[in-house]
C-alpha cells in the first residue's frame, strides 16, 4: 500500500502554473499549439485513409465497379502482417512489401474468378457480387485467425517523436510515409507509364481503347489487383495504429464508400483531397464540438458538398455514352 | 315460445365460439402432454454474436454454454433429461437478434431460452422473450434500462447492474486519506448501454467525494482514433482517468495515452482489462501495472462448483475461462435451479416467480434478485500486478492484501 503515498499532484500544479503565471498571450499560443497538434493528427489519420481510399476508387474508376469488400480486402491485409510479425518477427510496416503483392494477387485471382464473369452487368449485381465475397472473408479470416481482437504492437507503437511541443506518434507518422509512397507509385504508374495510359483510356472509354488494341479485360484485371494491393498495404498500417477482428471491415468501408464518393467516383487526387478532409473533420471535431460527433460529422460533411457538387470535389461526371468492353 | 331471428344468431354465434374455444383449449391439452416425452432432450435456444463487432465475448459466451451443457450431461442432464443447445449467430446486429429470439421460439421451438451478450443485443432480445412469456436469464446486459421496463421474466446472472458496478472501487477511492486521493477525473464513454451507466454511477460518488470533474465525453461506438480524446485529456491533467470501455476502444485508447505520453496517476477501464492475455498482448504486458476494474468472475475464487467449471474449460477448451465464459455459465446455473425448483420446463412464470423469491449458488458467488430481475450484490475489484490479475477488493473477496497505488505504464515484470 505504500507506493505513491504523499504524491504532489503534477496536474494540480501545471494547471495553476498555466493559469496564473502565464498570460492572455500565453493562453492563446497554448491553444493555437493544440489546434496544430489536433490539425497534425487529423491530417496523420488522413494519410491512412487516402491509401486504402485511392484504391477503392481506382477500382471504381476504371470498372464502375463498387467493391464492398475492400475493408475485408484491408483486414486480411492486417491478419497477415499480424502473422509476419507474430511468427517470424517481421517489422509490421515492412512486411507491406508481402503483403501488398500476395493481397494483390489475391485481387487478381478474385477479380477472374467472380467479378469478371459479371462486370457488364448492371451495378447493383457487382454490389451484390462484392457484399458476399465481404461475408465470405470475414468467415475466412474468423476460421483462420479467430473472432478475437487482434493487435500488432511493434517496438515503436507506443512512442512518438515530440517537435516544438508537439507530438508525433511513431506508427502515424511511419505508416503515413509508407501511404504517401505508395501513392505516390500509383500516381506514377497512372500518369507516367504505357500501363498508366492504358488503364485511363480504359476508364474514360473501354470500346475507344479496345478499337486501339489495349486489352480492356486485361487492364481490368491489373486494376483491380492494384487497388486491392493499396489495400494490402493499407492493412499493414491499420493493423499496427488500431486493433482489429474480423467483422472490422464494416466500419471501414462505411468511411471509404464516402471518402471515395466525396472526393468523386473514380479520381485518384478527389480520394486523396477527401481523405485528408475526412480525417481532420474527424479531429477537429472530437476535439472542437464532442467526441460522440466526431464519427458523424464528415457524413455531414459528404452531404453538404454533394449538393453543391453532386459529382463530388474532384470528380467528372460520368459519360453516358461509355460503354464497358 | 319463439325467439326473435337477431337473438338466435346471437345465440349460434355463442355457441359456435364457446365450442371453437374448448377444442382449442383441448388441442393445447393433448399438445402440453405429447411434448412432456421425458425421453427427448431439452432444447435450450440462444443467439450470440459470434460474428461482427462483438464476437470477442459471444464466441466466449458460447463456450461457456457449453461447458454448462456438457457438465450438466455428464451428471444425468437437466431434470433427468439430456440438454441439447441451439444456438444462433445474430452477428452482433440488433435487427438479427429479434429475428433469431423469433425463430428459437417459433420454428426450433425451444423449451428455454438463454440470454445473449451486451447490454445492446440484450435490450430487443429480452423484449422477444417477455412477449413470449418465457424466462430469459441473461448473461451479459447490465444496463439498468433492461430491468426498468416493467418485465417479469428477464433475470441478469451476474452480481450488480451497470450503475453499481463500479461502487466498490469508487467508494474506495473516496475513502483514501486525503493527501492519496486524487484531486480532479476524466470520464471518457464509449456510448454503450453498458459503459454509460457504470462511469456515471463511479462519477456521482468521486464527485460527492470532492474529486473534481475536469473531463467528461461520450464518444461513437465506431471511434477508431482516441489520439484527440487523449490530447485533450492531457490538456485537463486529470489524476484519474475512468474509461468507460468494451474491449478495442479500451486498447485504442492506453496506447493513445502512451503515445502522447500522458500518464494519469491512476486508471481504472470498464470491461477491457478482464479480457487477461489478449488486454495484457494488446497494450503491452508492461502497460498494465497497476490498471483497476470490475469484474464478475476470478478463476481462483473458491465458489461452489468454480474449480469443476474452471477444469472443464480447460479440459474443452485450453486456458483460463475468460469473464464472459463464467457469466454465460452461470446463466445455465440459474436456469438449471429454476427447472429443478418447479419440476418442468413449461411453466417459466413459477420459474420466474422462484427466482424472485430465492438466490442461487453459481461460480460467481451467491445471486439474488429484485422483483424487477436486476441483481443484489456487489462486483470484485481486479488490478493488473506484475502481468497477472489479483483482486483486491472486496475484502473479503481478495487475493492479496497490496494493492498498487496507481497506474504505472512500463512497470510491469
Amino acid at each position: 500500500m505504500a507506493e505513491g503515498q504523499g504524491r504532489v499532484h503534477p496536474s494540480q500544479g501545471e494547471r495553476d502554473h498555466r493559469q496564473h503565471h502565464h498570460g492572455l498571450e500565453a493562453g492563446r499560443r497554448w491553444l493555437m499549439i493544440q489546434f496544430i497538434q489536433n490539425l497534425i493528427l487529423g491530417l496523420l489519420l488522413g494519410g491512412v485513409y487516402a491509401l486504402v481510399a485511392g484504391g477503392l476508387t481506382l477500382i471504381f474508376g476504371v470498372m464502375r465497379v463498387i467493391n464492398i469488400a475492400h475493408g475485408a480486402f484491408l483486414i486480411l491485409a492486417a491478419f497477415l502482417t499480424y502473422t509476419l510479425w507474430n511468427g517470424l518477427g517481421i517489422d509490421p510496416l515492412l512486411a507491406s512489401l508481402v503483403t501488398t503483392p500476395v493481397v494483390g494477387a489475391i485481387g487478381w485471382v478474385t477479380y477472374k474468378l467472380m467479378v469478371a464473369p459479371i462486370r457488364t452487368a448492371p451495378m447493383a449485381s457487382t454490389v451484390l457480387l462484392t457484399f458476399g465475397l465481404a461475408l465470405v472473408i470475414e468467415a475466412a479470416l474468423g476460421t483462420i485467425w479467430g473472432n478475437n481482437s487482434t493487435s500488432i504492437r511493434p517496438g515503436y507503437a507506443d512512442e512518438s517523436f515530440t517537435v516544438a511541443g508537439l507530438f508525433l506518434p511513431k506508427a502515424q507518422v511511419y505508416g503515413g510515409l509508407v501511404a504517401v509512397l505508395v501513392l505516390v507509385t500509383l500516381g506514377l504508374v497512372l500518369t507516367k507509364t504505357w500501363l498508366g495510359r492504358a488503364i485511363r483510356a480504359a476508364a474514360i472509354n473501354p470500346a475507344g481503347a479496345e478499337l486501339v488494341g489495349i486489352k480492356v479485360a486485361a487492364v481490368a484485371a491489373l486494376v483491380f489487383a492494384l487497388g486491392i494491393a493499396a489495400a494490402g498495404a493499407g492493412g499493414a498500417i491499420v493493423g499496427v495504429l488500431y486493433p482489429f477482428v474480423a467483422g472490422a471491415h464494416y466500419q471501414w468501408i462505411a468511411r471509404l464508400l464516402a471518402i471515395v464518393v466525396l472526393g468523386g467516383m473514380g479520381s485518384l487526387n478527389g480520394a486523396i483531397l477527401a481523405a485528408v478532409m475526412f480525417g481532420v473533420a474527424e479531429t477537429l471535431t472530437a476535439a472542437y464540438v464532442s467526441p460522440s460527433w466526431a464519427t458523424a460529422v464528415p457524413y455531414v460533411i459528404v452531404f453538404a458538398v454533394l449538393l453543391i457538387r453532386p459529382q463530388g470535389l474532384l470528380g467528372t461526371r460520368m459519360r453516358e455514352d461509355a460503354v464497358p468492353a | 315460445m319463439a325467439i326473435p331471428a337477431t337473438n338466435r344468431r346471437r345465440v349460434t354465434a355463442v355457441v359456435t365460439l364457446s365450442s371453437l374455444l374448448v377444442l382449442g383449449l383441448a388441442a393445447c391439452g393433448g399438445g402440453s402432454e405429447a411434448s412432456s416425452n421425458t425421453d427427448k432432450p431439452i432444447k435450450i435456444g440462444a443467439s450470440l454474436p459470434l460474428t461482427g463487432e462483438f464476437s470477442q465475448p459471444g464466441k466466449a459466451a458460447k463456450e461457456g454454454y457449453e461447458v454448462w451443457q456438457k457438465m450438466i450431461n455428464e451428471s444425468g442432464g437437466l431434470h433427468g433429461r439430456k440438454v441439447e443447445l441451439v444456438i444462433k449467430d445474430d452477428a452482433s446486429n440488433q435487427n438479427t437478434i429479434v429475428a433469431d429470439y423469433n425463430a428459437l421460439i417459433s420454428q426450433d421451438k425451444v423449451d428455454l431460452l438463454l440470454g445473449t451478450f451486451s447490454s445492446l443485443l440484450n435490450l430487443p432480445a429480452s423484449a422477444v422473450a417477455e412477449r413470449n412469456q418465457m424466462l430469459y436469464v441473461e448473461p451479459a446486459g447490465a444496463s439498468p434500462k433492461i430491468f426498468s421496463r416493467g418485465f417479469k421474466y428477464v433475470f441478469f446472472s451476474q452480481q450488480a447492474t451497470a450503475d453499481k458496478q463500479g461502487e466498490v472501487f469508487a467508494n474506495w477511492i473516496a475513502g483514501l486519506p486525503e493527501d492519496q486521493r486524487p484531486k480532479t477525473a476524466a470520464y471518457p464513454t464509449i456510448d454503450d448501454p453498458f459503459a454509460v451507466p457504470t462511469v456515471e454511477g463511479i462519477k456521482a460518488i468521486l464527485e460527492k467525494a470532492g474529486v473534481q470533474t475536469v473531463y467528461e465525453q461520450t464518444y461513437a461506438i465506431d471511434t477508431k482514433n482516441f489520439d484527440t480524446i487523449v490530447n485533450a485529456m492531457k490538456a485537463k491533467a486529470p489524476d484519474l482517468v475512468v474509461h468507460g470501455a468494451v474491449f478495442e476502444d479500451g486498447v485504442g485508447m492506453t496506447r493513445a495515452m502512451r503515445k502522447a505520453d500522458f500518464t494519469p496517476h491512476w486508471l481504472y477501464q470498464t470491461s477491457t482489462p478482464s479480457n487477461g492475455d489478449q488486454y495484457a498482448n494488446a497494450v503491452g504486458i508492461q502497460n498494465t501495472e497497476g490498471v483497476m476494474y470490475a469484474v464478475s468472475h476470478a478463476p481462483q475464487a473458491n465458489t461452489p462448483g468454480n474449480k469443476e467449471f474452471v477444469a472443464k474449460y480447460k479440459e474443452m477448451f485450453g486456458g483460463l475461462p475468460p469473464e464472459d465464459a463464467a457469466d454465460a455459465f452461470a446463466a445455465g446455473q440459474v436456469l438449471k435451479a429454476a427447472v429443478e425448483a418447479v419440476g418442468n420446463v413449461k411453466d417459466q412464470a413459477a420459474m420466474a416467480d422462484w427466482l424472485r423469491k430465492n438466490s442461487v449458488e453459481t461460480i460467481l458467488g451467491t445471486l439474488k434478485w429484485n422483483a424487477d430481475g436486476s441483481p443484489i450484490g456487489q462486483f470484485l475489484i481486479g488490478q493488473w500486478q506484475k502481468g497477472k490479475v489479483e483482486f483486491i477488493l472486496p475484502k473479503e473477496s481478495a487475493t492479496t492484501d497490496n494493492i498498487i497505488m496507481g497506474w504505472k505504464p512500463g512497470g510491469a515484470g
